[in-house]
């Protein structure tokens, strides 16, 4: 007997349509298919849609090649359709001075090259983070399917965005605010490293308070990143550069993140995010408020 | 092209020849069927699955008549009419094979009685007639085998022979305690024949469900059945007083019989079609291999039914036949079910599908076993009914049915709940929560999922 549970005039008519059954049910992670999820009609994991936008014959305007898209990346691609179809999302800039962290950092370069671990801008960002989660809970939640509960965590797991060479994936750094920076560090640099080789297991990624997705090392002044259901909001970072600050009639060159905040609108409200960005690039700007 | 040309050509007429003639004479297509029997149905109508329950029925009303006098109904000695008996099943067996002449002629299928041998996977010879064809499927079945060593003699049956009513022995004793075997012993018992059968593995009927065995093995004992189990006939002599039965094994000593019955299993007839001729492989159990579409190695010729090996059924070579049809007609199709029913119509009836509790364990398959004891069915008791048993195999997991075992009267009719259960993927809840109309033996299939789930008031 098939391990895929299917009914003889469902399994007839696969293959009359050559589609194969056990695939399927792979694909579709389950482990019954439907006539239904044969006859052409979307399958209820990805959002429903007119796709024949896409049903061009580009060739007519010059030449093309065509490449397989791999099954990771068709299943972020269904992800990412279901997060930006789902959720109304708003993205809020702003920018945190960076210029303590950077001092510490320097000062802390001996004792990282002594202990091997590279103490990354990322990990204090996480450690920030964080600690802004546990001063505003809301941020640090998830409404369930039928809109009706909103689930508050009492922990903080921060999933850290990597880009790999088969695509994007989010290893999950556990308890962030109960660890210590050099703890951090060395866990995002281990998990990125297994990310990049697919050695991360199934149980290190997911069940994140929130997502930092960070472009600092590539560029840019700001995007609008796609929130990572079940979670509420994600937090982007792109290159910090050197902006101008006023104090009086006195220009001052500072050393400023750009953060980008997208969140869900249906949980959190504008003041609401702007007052927890607000706090954020406070505590970036002044990492001693983090263990206040 | 010769005048002799087929489109397509169908080499047998049993249940799986005639069926996949038919339905690719519904695709349209031209048919020729060539079988070398005086008439349509092959082994099934003519010298098998018919005959035998035609017989079958004869032995359980003369059972059923000897057993009146428990109800107050009192015949008096029953008496068998033997000739009466053989042309009442030969009646029978006549009606439905003429009925196949007229569903062929209505399809327009033109039959040929003849032997067909394969010259090229083009053409063929029919009885010193040269014909050609586009496509062929191979449906010429399968035949007992004899037992090598076993002297030449009238007394010593095939079922074929078993089924011609010449006598009733004295004493008959039967080799084989299979699915045949066990029918054979059924009917003659009736009949009055003291039977003894002789089984070289430890279980009549090889592979069954244990437990439901051991309820049949009961009730064949009570009809003065004599089993030998794990018991290996070692010489057969023939005398004129007698046949002498030397076994070794769980019975030692020898047995002595008027007539005996090979039922050792049968032998595909791949081999008697020439063929190498046309390219297509046979093993040298006479099996022609196929995948779940029919096809042979060669494209244009297909093989269902027994010629393809076991399980040897009348019901898969129908299911084999309308699947090479469509197939050979470019339609996309396949018979990819492990689910292939088995019954033996013996008293009382053995039925069952899919995974036995046995086959589960060995395979390391997770399973969990419900049942429900017959003892305890109304309807069972108050039609007479012996001893039973309703047995399921399931998934402790998702309650997925796994496979069923039923002992007990019509169990043959009582799978027919069970098949389709599993083919839909259907759990013991599915089962419990269907409504199974009272009084029936039906229920015994809702109660021992209800058994299971903890939900039985019955028990």
């Amino acid at each position: 007997m098939s391990d895929v549970i299917a009914a003889p005039s469902v399994r007839a008519l696969a293959l009359q349509k050559g589609i194969d059954l056990e695939k399927l049910a792979r694909d579709l992670g389950r482990t019954s298919i439907a006539r239904e999820d044969l006859e052409g009609k979307r399958p209820a994991s990805r959002p429903a849609g007119d796709t024949s936008y896409w049903d061009v014959d580009h060739s007519q305007f010059g030449p093309v090649t065509e490449e397989p898209m791999s099954r990771f990346a068709q299943l972020a691609a269904a992800n990412l359709g279901a997060a930006n179809a789902l959720i109304p999302q708003v993205t809020h800039h702003d920018r945190a001075d960076v210029s303590s962290i950077e001092a510490l950092r320097k000062e802390l370069k001996p004792e990282a090259q002594a202990r091997g671990v590279k103490l990354t801008a990322l990990a204090f960002q996480a450690k920030a983070l964080a600690r802004a989660l546990r001063e505003f809970p809301r941020f640090n939640s998830s409404p369930s399917p039928d809109g009706k509960t909103l689930t508050l965590k009492d922990y903080v797991h921060i999933g850290i965005a990597v880009d790999t060479a088969h695509g994007l994936m989010v290893p999950v750094v556990r308890d962030v605010d109960r660890k210590g920076l050099w703890q951090i560090a060395a866990e995002i640099s281990d998990l990125a490293t297994r990310a990049q080789n697919r050695k991360v297991g199934p149980d290190e990624m997911g069940g994140a308070s929130m997502t930092i997705t960070n472009l600092g090392g590539i560029g840019g002044i700001g995007f609008t990143p796609i929130v990572n259901p079940p979670e509420v909001a994600i937090l982007g970072i792109t290159r910090t550069e050197i902006v101008t600050v006023w104090e009086g009639d006195t220009p001052r060159p500072l050393p400023m993140v750009p953060l980008d905040l997208s969140y869900d609108h249906r949980v959190i409200n504008g003041a609401d995010a702007a007052r927890f960005i607000s706090y954020l690039a406070g505590l970036i700007a002044d990492p001693r408020r983090i263990m206040v | 092209m010769s005048d002799n040309h087929a489109d397509l050509i169908v080499l047998g007429a049993g249940p799986g020849g005639y069926a996949c003639a038919f339905r690719a004479a519904d695709l349209g297509r031209n048919v020729v069927m060539v079988d070398p029997r005086d008439t349509l149905g092959g082994v099934c109508l003519n010298v098998g699955c018919i005959p035998s329950k035609a017989l079958l029925h004869a032995a359980e009303v003369i059972r059923e008549t000897r057993h009146g006098d428990d109800w107050g109904i009192s015949t008096g000695k029953v008496s068998v009419d033997l000739d009466k008996l053989r042309a009442k099943k030969e009646n029978i067996v006549a009606r439905l094979t003429s009925g196949l002449v007229g569903l062929a002629k209505r399809r327009k299928v033109q039959t040929i009685r003849g032997t067909a041998r394969f010259t090229s996977d083009k053409s063929l010879d029919i009885d010193g007639e040269a014909w050609t064809f586009d496509q062929a499927v191979i449906a010429v079945g399968s035949a007992p085998v004899s037992l090598p060593g076993w002297p030449e003699d009238n007394r010593i049956w095939d079922s074929t022979d078993a089924l011609e009513l010449r006598e009733i022995p004295k004493r008959l004793s039967i080799v084989g305690g299979g699915i045949i075997g066990l029918e054979m012993a059924t009917v003659y018992a009736a009949l009055g024949s003291k039977v003894t059968v002789i089984e070289f593995m430890t279980q009549i009927a090889p592979g069954v469900d244990a437990d439901a065995v051991a309820i049949l093995r009961a009730a064949l004992e009570a009809e003065d059945v004599t089993i030998h189990t794990g018991t290996k006939v070692t010489e057969v002599k023939a005398a004129k007083t007698a046949l002498t039965l030397t076994c070794e094994g769980g019975f030692e000593g020898t047995i002595k019989a008027d007539a005996a019955i090979q039922a050792v299993g049968r032998r595909s007839n791949g081999s008697l079609v020439d063929l190498s001729a046309a390219g297509v492989e046979v093993d040298e159990s006479g099996i022609i291999p196929v995948d779940a579409s029919c096809r042979t190695y060669v494209a244009p010729i297909f093989a269902i039914g027994d010629v393809t090996g076991n399980p040897m059924l009348a019901h898969r070579a129908t299911h084999q036949g309308h699947v090479a049809a469509e197939v050979a007609s470019g339609h996309a199709a396949a018979l990819d079910t492990d689910l292939i029913p088995s019954v033996a119509y013996t008293a009382p009836e053995l039925a069952w599908a899919g995974l036995t509790q046995a086959k589960a364990t060995e395979r390391g398959i997770p399973h969990k076993v419900a049942s429900f004891p017959w003892a305890a069915s109304g309807r069972n008791l108050s039609s007479g009914g012996a001893d039973g048993l309703t047995k399921l195999v399931y998934c402790p997991e998702s309650h997925r049915l796994l496979g069923a075992t039923i002992v007990g009267r019509n169990a043959g009719e009582l799978l027919a709940e069970c098949v389709p259960a599993m083919e839909m993927g259907a759990t013991l809840e599915d089962l419990a929560l269907s409504v199974h109309a009272h009084p029936t033996l039906s229920e015994t299939v809702g109660f021992s999922a209800e058994c299971a789930l903890g939900t039985l008031t019955d028990l």
